[in-house]
């Protein structure tokens, strides 16, 4: 048989499919994701007893090869630090560095390697700040970081990352598409595709941004070749959180109400005429749409949350700040949606480190150490992936003056780390060299990294494919190993 | 010379200057036997309508036309008013002759009218007409002129005439029909700007005079070359022919040879899938191994063959696929065959299917009558939320939003970045355009839902749209306004259930919002915040909103 698809969807959720229109849905079938788990759903829904496309039927056998595994987590939250932290002055320490600060750096490192600005034969540099153990697994952090050491024992820090691109864009594509330049579906897209959403009033990948984003844009969460319906949709702090959500003005809730109740109704009796089953999909998301109208300005709404928890993560209700959003992101996979993407500007420091990074880091640490918290004392962090990455990290070497420091892109080691859903806390996965120019145990790859994510999820990262343009795609392409040390 | 007609609607005189064996070489002047000349320098009428008292007045003349004028003496110098130029028809002599001249408005009314006709021939030496004969002509005063060759044929008696006479009498009638005339000179118009319009290329590509050579990249890796490759076409499908240039032209001959359907299935296969929502191979951007199959093999064939046997011609495949019964047939259906078939693979009921992101903004902009025609020029930036192009880079260029007819033209004049697409485009499915996507996915969102709801451009064409139901005609019923706004949307009369429902809300609202100058305002555009028809304009805003978000609004068949 020709079409002979490998199963990719872990877990048939039927919201996902109600999202989805019929022809779509039945033109999936002869397409790559899941014929069998979509098959299974068919026979559930009364409607259509039968495969009805007939063609993903047509020579029987469908792969009996099981993908299954039990997820771990059923939704992430992904922290991005756009521009890319020192994890030299973060998680990564290194004394030998400190001891050569100034000293120029060997030539064997620097030997027919390219850099974004750095030319010449740049000079080392070590960190300025204090590193210290902490939690009961003595996890390493600088004093830079004094909330998210408070949750050591809950991280898993990968310190041995490295990917394939020195520059933002391609490298934020890279890490979040596994393909360096436009066009590939985002991770969260892939996971909107895999796994589909619970919600039926919020989309299924959400996207929170402070700052600008730049670089790569808006492909960090397209969704490529893949349906436009597994893109993320980007929650606005100001205007519209959800585009087009307010009624314009003069039509009030009433109002709308009404004209949403007359458009269904006039829409219903030409379901009655025609018959077209995707009329009565057009109905439910009318209502749904009527629905997060209401659902969404609740769920941006802070003002309700207690005093205690806006202490702990430093939020103030109507400001747009990381915080904000990191609050924003537990009151969304409170709700069930699947993977929310918080994005954060200005980690790109080429110069004037010793002052900028710490300033980050005073709007970064303390609320994403109490998002950690605060899902855990839900009981929501067990089923919650947290990621926190970058695209690279800096390098070892001193970029612009030796005053107020600052260090350029490095694609060859940097830290990332991970908490809640199926991750092992506490635990530090691989080791770079003295200076933390490579990795030199246990190296981590970004597809292997994203090979991990997916598994936790339940997804087998080579059996989630789509087929565009004669081939089975891939998020990891043909790379990625999970990362077993992390899991729990 | 005097006459008194009751004749109504007068549209010309025709002048004829007659032979008669009795003047000078039968004349139809009366200078001399061998030059039997005259010289008309001017022809007037007055006209004076009888009974009712008034003076006369001068009749102004247009449209001279002889069958025969004087190298230096054209007719059109009998009416224009100047003592110095004039009629003559030497060396024509020995014959008949007439000219015609129009009046500017049908003359004569209800009474009898006195015309008062004065022919000026002072050349002398007796260069006047001999037999003079005046007709007033009523009708389409063109047809009064006809050449000797017309009325030999029409001496003859009709069945006596060829087929090429009556070809000519056919050719000389459609000669005279004046709106014909005006295309036939709006055409030559035309042929005239398009021949001087200059020749305007694309310069896409130089051909250098030696090839560039070029490596494979390990990998895409241009940093890692391998091989070194040359231009060819592939194995698989037939062979470039060594007699074809190697380059462009050579590669275009190759795609559009005899021996090879592909283009041609290729070609046709997207415009099925334009107009049936699926193409006969659905995989539209493979037709290779890992494609699929088409569902009707012979039917692909067929319309490639009848595209290349038309000489490509694109307009011959779009008129057959849309006369063909299979597309002519409704979309309705049952249930069972709904679920049987739910993508219409077999064809057995007509194409339904939501039409594509620009084309519902279109359709909206042409329902509401916002639409701009104009072809062609820079993109254009339609309204759009604040601070959807942080995202467009570094410099963050302006999102100037186009005011005036800009504002409303297709969609494939929007702006485009890859990096911030326009928001209700995305939310129907186009893609950002960061990779080619043939396929487009037609999903079904509550976000469709919002944007037609609530984008403020959709808010203005509802605006727009609520405008155009009121001002329609005049002295209009709720019902004739409904059925007309209805009709403007889904292109069918309401049923008397849709009617009553559209026709509710429209009087619920009127009542309401008569009481409420502020709420009205704020549903209306600015310029019409004090028009008289404030309430309709915003009652029927409700019906407009309601229209544009039907289902049937935005689908195909």
């Amino acid at each position: 048989m020709r079409r002979l698809r490998k199963v990719s969807v872990v877990n048939p959720l039927e919201s996902y499919l109600r999202n989805l229109t019929r022809r779509e849905l039945f033109q999936r079938v002869g397409f790559g994701v899941g014929g069998l788990a979509l098959a299974s759903l068919l026979k559930k829904d009364g409607c259509w007893a039968e495969s009805p496309s007939g063609r993903a039927a047509t020579g029987g056998s469908l792969p009996g090869k099981s993908p299954h595994f039990a997820p771990r987590a059923k939704n992430v939250i992904f922290l991005h630090m756009i521009g890319a932290p020192s994890q030299l002055d973060l998680f990564d320490d290194k004394p030998l560095l400190r001891q050569n600060d100034g000293q120029l750096c060997p030539e064997e490192l620097i030997k027919g390697k390219r850099f974004a600005f750095l030319r010449g034969h740049p000079r080392l540099r070590g960190s300025k700040f204090q590193f210290s153990r902490h939690g009961e697994s003595g996890q390493v952090f600088s004093e830079l970081l004094p909330h998210l050491s408070g949750v050591a024992d809950e991280l898993a820090i990968i310190k041995s990352m490295h990917t394939d691109h020195f520059n933002h864009g391609p490298s934020q594509l890279f890490l979040l598409t596994g393909f360096g330049r436009f066009g590939r579906p985002s991770m969260g897209s892939w996971v909107s595709y895999g796994l589909g959403t619970e919600n039926q009033s919020l989309p299924g990948f959400v996207v929170l941004i402070t700052g600008s984003v730049g670089g790569a844009g808006n492909s960090m969460w397209g969704s490529g070749f893949l349906p436009t319906l597994h893109q993320g949709i980007e929650f606005r702090t100001k205007g519209d959180p959800v585009l087009f959500l307010s009624n314009p003005s003069g039509i009030d809730a009433a109002d709308r109400r009404r004209i949403v109740d007359t458009v269904n109704r006039l829409n219903q009796k030409q379901l009655a005429d025609v018959g077209d089953p995707e009329i009565s999909t057009r109905i439910s998301q009318y209502e749904m749409a009527y629905r997060m109208q209401s659902s969404v300005p609740e769920l941006m709404d802070l003002s309700g949350e207690p005093k205690h928890i806006h202490e702990m993560y430093g939020t103030s209700p109507g400001k747009t700040s990381f915080a904000n959003n990191c609050l924003l992101a537990r009151r969304l996979v409170e709700r069930g949606v699947r993977f929310v993407q918080l994005f954060d500007q200005g980690w790109d420091h080429h110069g004037g480190l010793n002052k900028s990074l710490p300033n980050k880091c005073k709007q970064v640490d303390q609320p994403a150490a109490a998002l950690i918290r605060d899902l855990k004392q839900r009981g929501l962090l067990d089923e919650t992936l947290v990621v926190w990455a970058s695209e690279f990290g800096r390098t070892p070497m001193l970029q612009n003056d030796r005053v107020t420091g600052g260090r350029d892109h490095h694609k060859d080691a940097y830290c990332i780390w991970m908490a809640g859903g199926g991750i092992q806390g506490g635990v530090t996965v691989g080791r770079t060299d003295d200076l933390g120019y490579f990795p030199v145990e246990d190296a981590v790859h970004v597809h292997d990294f994203q090979a991990t994510l997916l598994h936790l999820l339940g997804i087998d990262h080579e059996q989630l494919t789509y087929k565009y343009q004669g081939r089975q795609f891939r998020l990891t392409d043909v790379h990625g190993e999970v990362v077993r040390k992390v899991l729990a | 010379m005097t006459y008194r007609t009751k004749l109504k609607g007068i549209t010309g005189f025709k002048l004829e200057a007659l032979t008669d064996p009795s003047l000078p070489g039968k004349g139809p002047g009366r200078h001399a036997a061998k030059n039997p000349n005259f010289v008309l320098y001017e022809f007037t009428v007055q006209a004076n309508a009888i009974g009712d008292g008034s003076a006369s007045v001068a009749v102004p003349l247009h449209g001279a036309k002889a069958d025969y004028s004087q190298g230096n003496y054209p007719v059109v110098g009998a009416i224009d008013g100047k003592p110095n130029t004039a009629w003559a028809i030497a060396s024509q002599f020995h014959k008949p002759h007439q000219a015609t001249f129009l009046t500017r408005s049908p003359l004569g009314d209800e009474d009898e009218t006195e015309l008062t006709m004065r022919l000026d021939q002072h050349y002398g030496g007796c260069r006047t007409i001999g037999r003079l004969r005046i007709s007033a002509m009523t009708g389409e005063p063109s047809a009064a002129v006809l050449p000797d060759a017309i009325v030999t044929i029409l001496k003859q008696p009709a069945a006596k005439r060829t087929a090429k006479q009556r070809q000519a009498l056919a050719t000389h009638f459609a000669s005279l029909n004046p709106k014909l005339n005006q295309l036939r000179e709006r055409q030559k118009e035309l042929l005239n700007q398009i021949k001087n319009q200059p020749q305007l290329t694309t310069l896409v590509m130089v051909e250098q005079e030696k090839p560039r050579m070029n490596r494979v990249f390990n990998r895409g890796n241009f940093k890692d070359p391998a091989e070194k490759v040359s231009a060819q076409t592939p194995q698989v499908l037939h062979q470039f022919s060594p007699g074809l240039p190697r380059n462009r032209l050579g590669l275009a001959r190759w795609l559009t040879a005899p021996e090879n359907p592909l283009t041609a299935r290729v070609t046709v296969n997207r415009w099925w899938a334009e107009f049936f929502g699926r193409g006969i191979v659905t995989t539209k951007e493979d037709f290779g191994t890992q494609g699929e199959r088409p569902s009707h093999p012979e039917l692909l064939d067929y319309l490639a063959y009848e595209l290349v046997n038309h000489g490509w011609s694109r307009k011959s495949v779009h008129k057959l696929i849309v006369m063909s019964a299979t597309y002519c047939q409704s979309s309705r259906a049952t249930g069972k065959a709904w679920q049987q078939d739910p993508g219409n693979e077999l064809l057995a009921r007509g194409p339904r299917f939501r039409l594509s992101a620009e084309t519902i903004r279109d359709n909206a902009l042409v329902v509401s009558g916002l639409m701009t025609h104009k072809l062609g020029g820079p993109p254009v930036y339609p309204p759009q939320p604040a601070g959807i192009w942080r995202h467009v880079g570094r410099n963050e260029p302006k999102f100037l939003t186009s005011v005036g007819p800009d504002r409303f033209r297709r969609g494939i004049y929007v702006v485009w970045r890859r990096s911030a697409p326009y928001p209700s485009f995305t939310n129907f499915d186009a893609p950002d355009r960061a990779i080619c996507v043939v396929n487009r996915s037609r999903t079904n969102t509550p976000l469709q839902a919002l944007t037609l709801l609530n984008d403020p451009a959709y808010i203005e064409m509802a605006r727009a749209f609520s405008k155009r139901i009121v001002r329609h005609g005049s002295g209009l019923s709720d019902r004739q306004r409904a059925e007309h706004a209805f009709q403007l949307a889904v292109a069918r009369k309401p049923q008397a259930d849709e009617l009553a429902t559209l026709l509710q809300i429209v009087r619920d609202q009127r009542e309401r919002l008569g009481k409420d100058k502020t709420r009205s305002q704020q549903l209306v555009s600015k310029a019409d915040h004090d028009a008289k028809d404030l309430v309709e304009l915003a009652a029927w805003f409700y019906v407009a909103n309601i229209l544009l978000n039907l289902d049937e609004t935005i689908t195909k068949g």
